[in-house]
């Protein structure tokens, strides 16, 4: 696919430009003023210092199946981070970006009439964010120690979304799942909160979906929540050795 | 259960609007049922576990058991407000993916219709959020809404009715 780009020195947000344009366009702008993140959180995005796009795509697989997509993305985000920097960013499902166990970039992805629109910020150059995110955020530059081209990002990040969305295509979900699960440590294994739910994280379902083993041993399919972890030192945990 | 924890349950059935709760431990099992005028939303909270599965709004966990959650909800959907008769000559709009309902854009905001909307075909009617995907589910027909089927953060499965058209 050659995607074409469309470069904005401003804009609220590239996921409201993206929504006019054909497939195969990518919208990425310096900086945005109301960055989007999901269930209208705001995506911190200062000029020049991050990628914000808005990738315009054409379903890879059937809808019910589209839920996948997130994942590729996020997995096309940790290949792009590496080849550029060599650091490895863990994926905390479905679509979190984390070095550290800090948030270095977001995934929001809309079906717009009939169109994904994959909404990509990774947090770039960055050497500081606001007193409320310093605990939860942070760049490639803060964690390498060095500066990193935006553009260059951009040229991987492409190139790594095209690859996994033909493995989905030609493939279906299954090698993007399997990927998934030996790429993210969220996948298999970390006890994690969701909601209320506690419990420890027992691999994907064919759709994605992620299985939470609970204490008292019940199996259930998380869908969707905003998944969290907890420290083995957290003493809160009520039984660790009930797992 | 003590009294003090059953008076406890009776004002959160009082406080909540829901008409019936009944919640188990162990041995022990209390149903608490109110009668009200028109039928609501039935929650059953059980032991450790469907309270997540129940509970609505953006923060919701959309989540299934293979076991309690799952017969938890089933009777939730039982007794949904607003179900039209069967027989009126409706449109059903069905959600396409196994997901989480939300009526609104984003929290705060203005639902995207609301029953007595005239809607037309290709607008928007609510989203439908799986793993992050927001999916934008669309009215195919002319017509007005006469029930919305499913409560803002449910879960919602694969073929589930979400909106009744009453078609132009």
């Amino acid at each position: 696919m050659n995607f074409r780009i469309v470069r904005l020195e401003t804009t609220p947000s590239t996921m409201i430009e993206a929504r006019n344009c054909e497939p195969g366009t990518v919208v990425v702008a310096r900086e945005q003023t109301a960055g989007m993140g999901r269930m209208g959180r705001q995506w911190h995005s200062p000029r020049d210092t991050g990628l914000y796009c808005s990738l315009v795509l054409e379903p890879p697989c059937s809808l019910d199946k589209l839920p996948v997509v997130t994942l590729a993305l996020g997995l096309a985000c940790q290949q792009a981070i590496q080849q550029l920097t060599g650091l490895v960013c863990d994926l905390r499902w479905p679509n979190d970006l984390l070095i550290a166990g800090k948030k270095c970039g977001g995934i929001l992805v809309e079906l717009h009439e009939g169109r994904l629109i994959a909404g990509i910020g990774i947090n770039v150059n960055q050497t500081e964010f606001p007193a409320e995110l310093t605990q939860i955020a942070t760049s490639l530059r803060l964690v390498s120690g060095r500066e990193h081209s935006v553009d260059e990002l951009l040229g991987l990040l492409l190139k790594a979304v095209e690859e996994h969305l033909n493995l989905l295509r030609q493939q279906g979900p299954e090698p993007i799942l399997r990927l998934f699960t030996q790429c993210s440590s969220y996948a298999r294994g970390r006890r994690v909160q969701v909601g209320q739910l506690r419990g420890i994280t027992d691999g994907l379902d064919p759709c994605g979906f992620l299985w939470l083993r609970t204490t008292d041993g019940r199996r259930i399919l998380i869908r969707s929540g905003d998944v969290r972890p907890i420290e083995v030192e957290d003493k809160v945990w009520p039984d660790s050795t009930a797992i | 259960m003590t009294l003090e924890e059953i008076k406890q349950l009776v004002q959160v059935v009082l406080e909540s609007g829901v008409a019936e709760l009944e919640v188990a431990r162990g041995e022990n099992r209390v149903r608490i049922r109110r009668y009200v005028e028109s039928p609501v939303r039935e929650v059953i909270v059980q032991p450790n576990s469907a309270m997540a599965v129940a509970s609505t709004g953006p923060a919701a966990v959309n989540a299934a058991t293979e076991t309690a959650a799952t017969e938890a909800k089933l009777p939730a959907r039982e007794a949904k407000p607003e179900q039209p008769a069967e027989q009126e000559n409706l449109v059903y709009v069905k959600s396409p993916i196994v997901g989480t309902f939300y009526e609104a854009p984003s929290p705060g905001a203005a639902p995207f219709v609301n029953v007595g909307d005239r809607v037309r075909p290709g607008q928007v009617l609510c989203i439908i959020e799986s793993m992050k995907l927001m999916n934008e589910i669309e009215s195919d027909t002319a017509g007005v809404i006469v029930a919305k089927l499913v409560q803002n953060g449910s879960p919602v499965e694969y073929g589930e009715a979400l909106f009744a058209i009453r078609p132009d």
